[in-house]
């Protein structure tokens, strides 16, 4: 056959896995965009080139692998050199990978020839035949080595990502929707990060079909959907990183994908049902605790060993609600993760909307103590804010198997509180409140709601938002720092609100009957929905 | 005692404007000034190899003295040498070795008593069997010594490395009986060196043999020679007028400017100019005794053209970007950039100036029948000879190998 046949760029060839050990020797500048149409194998120098080529396959396009070019000191090689020049060939690949002569190398220069070496120049002679000639082929190929190696790879992600990183030589990695990589290498860098993120968050995995993602660094990503392990969530996201568009690898890997796409699904499944299991063992042996009357028995706290839960001592119950939506197993890595940097070490349990959670000490904390552990949850609820919005409520500390129950009874009460107070982080701790937040309770009655909304009234539908800023601002002692910072305005916006309210209100807020009244208005006004109708 | 020149022929030599000498009818004379010229003349046969004539021109200026000596052409001898015996004389060897260890003087005569008196002939005249190089100048030494006329015919024309490359060895003819004089005193006389098969060359390269092992087993060289031969019957197979030729580049040499164009010097010595730049590359390989195998590659200054030098004591091919461009026998030479002088093979080294340039070899060698003697592949090195038409392109001999 003398039709012209597609090429590959001898670029993207010295990228290529089955090219990993061929180097180039001379003639760097010129093989940016040459482009290789197959492999001539040439026995020796002298040989004429009639006699590898023939005259129906010219030598024009090709490589011309010199599988015995003897010593690189040979005249007879820049003979070769010549010679394939004229003759129209692409490159010329060497056995070996010694570096040539000056001469040899500054004639290669000067001819604009690439001159390539490898230790096995067959080998890379039939590669570069496979990607030119018989792409299908190497599909077939690449696809049965994925199936062997998903049928081999261990029961987890990270392994079954490994083996397939090892097969198809190139970084290969596992996406959740928006582009949190959970397994696997880098591959993304930079702002293709972002571009890709964007890219997965619009696209839908109804079509299971592997897609290319071009980069703007040449690169190419190869992507294919695996279906949420429910089937109804966003999908996650196999990808693989080539350095450039080679039709006949990117083909290859795309069909490799198909195959480990249901093999990582598999994996994914196994470790959810592990998750689930143990999260069901956890919420049990909770709920026994909760309902405790006296000393827990025997078997109680034999499973409570098990878990690593420790009965006695002193407790602090966290209670960490999130959204109905929010896939509270799946996440209870990342909470414990966060309480962890924090050096928090909680048992944590899946629990409703959320986790309930303790964190016992050995003796009964001081003050300080308390209020330094209130902070380092509070650090940790910061972290988590990056994966899961959550709201928070700390109990007070408790002794003993059920002081377990009580703490957390407390910290579930401040979570309900802490969910509606935006102005505090949606953080409540409840040493802090006590009776006061009691009494708060007082200011939901129908007798003081609508009073407290006509004490605000001319602050309505005034620009700049003046009740939340009031609140903030005695939330935060009058302070117009601490009031910026909750609201995330300037200290001067603040500073001028308050005094525009002071003006709208006729009140002055040095007088203390003042101040707690617009208190109690503001929570009672942010907290309870304003009336239907005119 | 000084010996005296034969041929003193006071104001019929060379005017002082430099013109080449001319052949005939009157011989070219060489007189202690002309040493210079034909030390580059030499070297420039000497095609890269040949030994360092250098090393001769300082006693050849001695024996000179005032006086002079003529390069008798064998188509115009002298009533007096018709008929008489000449004896072709040189030094086999690892001639480098002679810059450490130089010639007592008699080691010429030496020879010369040792053949003659086995023979039973006179030695009438001397000529030289080599023309390039060092032996360019030793035949001229030991014409002065014995006080014997010199005839300017010889068995190469150039500088070649083996005895199997004499014309005389080429046209099948005996390089025996014949005597070698060792500068620390012994001399062989070898009758025969056929081997018992007595096929053709076996002569040669058996002296051969026999000469290396024998400078080998003393001083590294010795003084050879050959059979007194009657003059027509000498001269018949050999290269004529070398040396008057070597005279002639040498004086042309001599009117080149300092760092001379390369049309200059292609002008002068009738050349053609290959590369002018620096050496990038020298690979040197011992190849035993005497013989070494090395490649230089100069990168053309203004064409940025890539040339090859492929050697073997001389040069012997010049592959120009990857085409072969000239070779053996043909004279290539690197010459240096400044001074325009030929430069040895040994003595290159990277970042050198040069000019590499090829002037044409002896016509003898380029018969069918002498060429593969001669060509790259009769080095090993699988090419065929490439002829250099100075003013046109190469042209790839055909009755060469491939």
């Amino acid at each position: 056959m003398t039709t012209a046949r597609p090429g590959v760029p001898l670029a993207a060839m010295l990228e290529h896995p089955s090219w990993q050990d061929v180097t180039v020797l001379a003639g760097s500048g010129g093989h940016g965009d040459r482009i290789l149409t197959g492999a001539v194998v040439h026995a020796e120098l002298s040989t004429p080139f009639a006699e590898v080529a023939g005259p129906d396959a010219p030598l024009t396009g090709r490589l011309l692998v010199v599988l015995l070019p003897g010593e690189r000191g040979d005249w007879r090689l820049d003979t070769l050199l010549r010679r394939a020049h004229t003759a129209g060939a692409a490159a010329v690949l060497l056995a070996g990978t010694e570096p040539l002569r000056r001469a040899s190398h500054a004639l290669a220069a000067r001819l604009g020839l690439p001159v390539l070496g490898a230790a096995d120049p067959l080998t890379a002679h039939s590669a570069l035949n496979l990607v030119t000639a018989q792409p299908q082929l190497m599909t077939a190929e690449t696809v049965i080595r994925t199936a062997t190696a998903c049928q081999h790879a261990g029961d987890t992600v990270d392994e079954l990502l490994n083996e397939l990183t090892t097969l198809l030589r190139r970084p290969t990695a596992l996406f959740h929707h928006a582009g949190d990589r959970i397994a696997g290498q880098r591959v993304l860098y930079g702002d293709e990060t972002g571009a890709v993120a964007a890219w997965l968050g619009g696209s839908s995995a109804q079509h299971p079909v592997p897609r290319l993602v071009e980069l703007p660094s040449r690169a190419v990503l190869v992507i294919h959907p695996v279906p949420d392990t429910s089937g109804a969530g966003p999908p996650y996201w196999l990808a693989v990183r080539l350095p450039t568009a080679l039709r006949a690898e990117s083909d290859a890997v795309a069909a490799a994908l198909s195959v480990a796409a249901g093999a990582v699904r598999q994996r994914l499944t196994l470790r959810r049902l592990g998750l689930e299991r143990s999260a069901r063992s956890r919420a049990s042996l909770l709920g026994e605790l909760l309902h405790l009357a006296g000393d827990a028995p025997v078997a109680v706290r034999r499973r409570a060993l098990d878990l690593d839960w420790q009965l006695d001592g002193w407790h602090t119950g966290v209670r960490i609600g999130v959204a109905p939506e929010v896939d509270v197993a799946g996440l209870r890595a990342d909470v414990v993760a966060a309480l962890g940097a924090e050096e928090l070490d909680a048992a944590v349990v899946e629990q409703g909307d959320g986790w309930s959670a303790w964190i016992t000490a050995g003796r009964e904390p001081s003050g300080i103590e308390v209020e330094r552990l209130a902070g380092a949850i509070r650090r940790a609820q910061r972290r988590l804010a990056d994966t899961v919005g959550t709201y928070v409520g700390v109990g007070r500390v408790h002794a003993g198997p059920e002081g377990i129950a009580r703490t957390l009874g407390e910290a579930g009460d401040a979570a309900r509180l802490a969910q509606g107070r935006a102005a505090t982080g949606r953080f409540l701790h409840v040493d802090r409140l006590g009776l006061a937040q009691l009494l708060l309770a007082w200011t939901r009655t129908d007798t003081f709601q609508p009073a407290a909304r006509s004490l605000l009234e001319p602050l309505v539908g005034e620009s700049g938002d003046l009740v939340r800023t009031l609140a903030a601002f005695l939330d935060a002692e009058s302070s117009t720092a601490e009031t910026a910072a909750v609201l995330g305005v300037h200290r001067n916006t603040v500073t001028a609100r308050i005094a525009r309210v002071q003006q709208l209100l006729g009140v002055d807020l040095a007088d203390p009957d003042e101040r707690l009244a617009l208190h109690l208005a503001c929570r009672t006004a942010l907290t309870s929905p304003p009336p239907e109708g005119p | 005692m000084p010996t005296r020149p034969v041929t003193v022929r006071p104001g019929r030599m060379t005017d002082v404007t430099g013109t080449p000498a001319r052949t005939s009818p009157a011989p070219a004379l060489i007189r202690a000034a002309d040493v210079d010229a034909l030390v580059v003349g030499v070297s420039l046969l000497g095609s890269g190899g040949g030994g360092d004539a250098v090393t001769f021109a300082g006693v050849l200026r001695r024996r000179l003295g005032d006086g002079e000596i003529a390069l008798i052409s064998p188509d115009d001898l002298p009533d007096a040498l018709t008929g008489g015996h000449v004896v072709p004389i040189g030094v086999v060897g690892a001639i480098n070795v002679l810059t450490e260890k130089l010639p007592s003087g008699r080691e010429f005569r030496d020879a010369v008593a040792a053949v003659t008196r086995w023979t039973g002939r006179r030695a009438d005249a001397l000529m030289a069997w080599e023309a390039g190089g060092l032996n360019g100048l030793s035949g001229l030494v030991a014409a002065l010594d014995l006080g014997l006329p010199f005839v300017d015919a010889d068995l190469m024309g150039r500088a070649l490395p083996r005895l199997d490359q004499f014309t005389w060895a080429v046209r099948g003819r005996p390089l025996t009986p014949c005597a070698l004089a060792e500068p620390s005193g012994p001399i062989l006389v070898v009758d025969s060196a056929e081997g018992a098969d007595g096929a053709a060359g076996a002569n040669a390269t058996g002296l051969e043999r026999t000469a290396r092992s024998f400078v080998a087993s003393a001083g590294g060289w010795a003084a050879l020679a050959l059979c007194p031969t009657e003059i027509g019957e000498a001269t018949r197979d050999t290269v004529t007028g070398s040396l008057t030729r070597a005279l002639a580049l040498g004086r042309a040499h001599a009117t080149l400017d300092q760092a001379p164009a390369p049309e200059a010097v292609a002008d002068a010595l009738d050349a053609r100019v290959l590369a002018t730049g620096r050496i990038v590359d020298v690979v040197r390989e011992g190849m035993g005794r005497g013989f070494r195998r090395g490649s230089l590659a100069v990168v053309d200054t203004a064409s940025g053209a890539v040339l090859r030098l492929e050697a073997e004591n001389e040069f012997l091919l010049a592959i120009l970007d990857g085409e072969l461009t000239a070779s053996c026998p043909d004279l290539l030479c690197v010459l240096d950039r400044r001074t325009a002088v030929p430069r040895a093979v040994e003595r290159l080294r990277v970042g050198d100036e040069v000019m590499a340039v090829v002037l044409p070899g002896p016509e003898w060698w380029w018969q069918d029948e002498a060429i593969d003697h001669v060509s790259p592949s009769a080095f090993g090195l699988d090419a065929p000879a490439v002829r250099t038409a100075v003013a046109g392109t190469p042209v790839v001999h055909t009755g060469g190998p491939r």
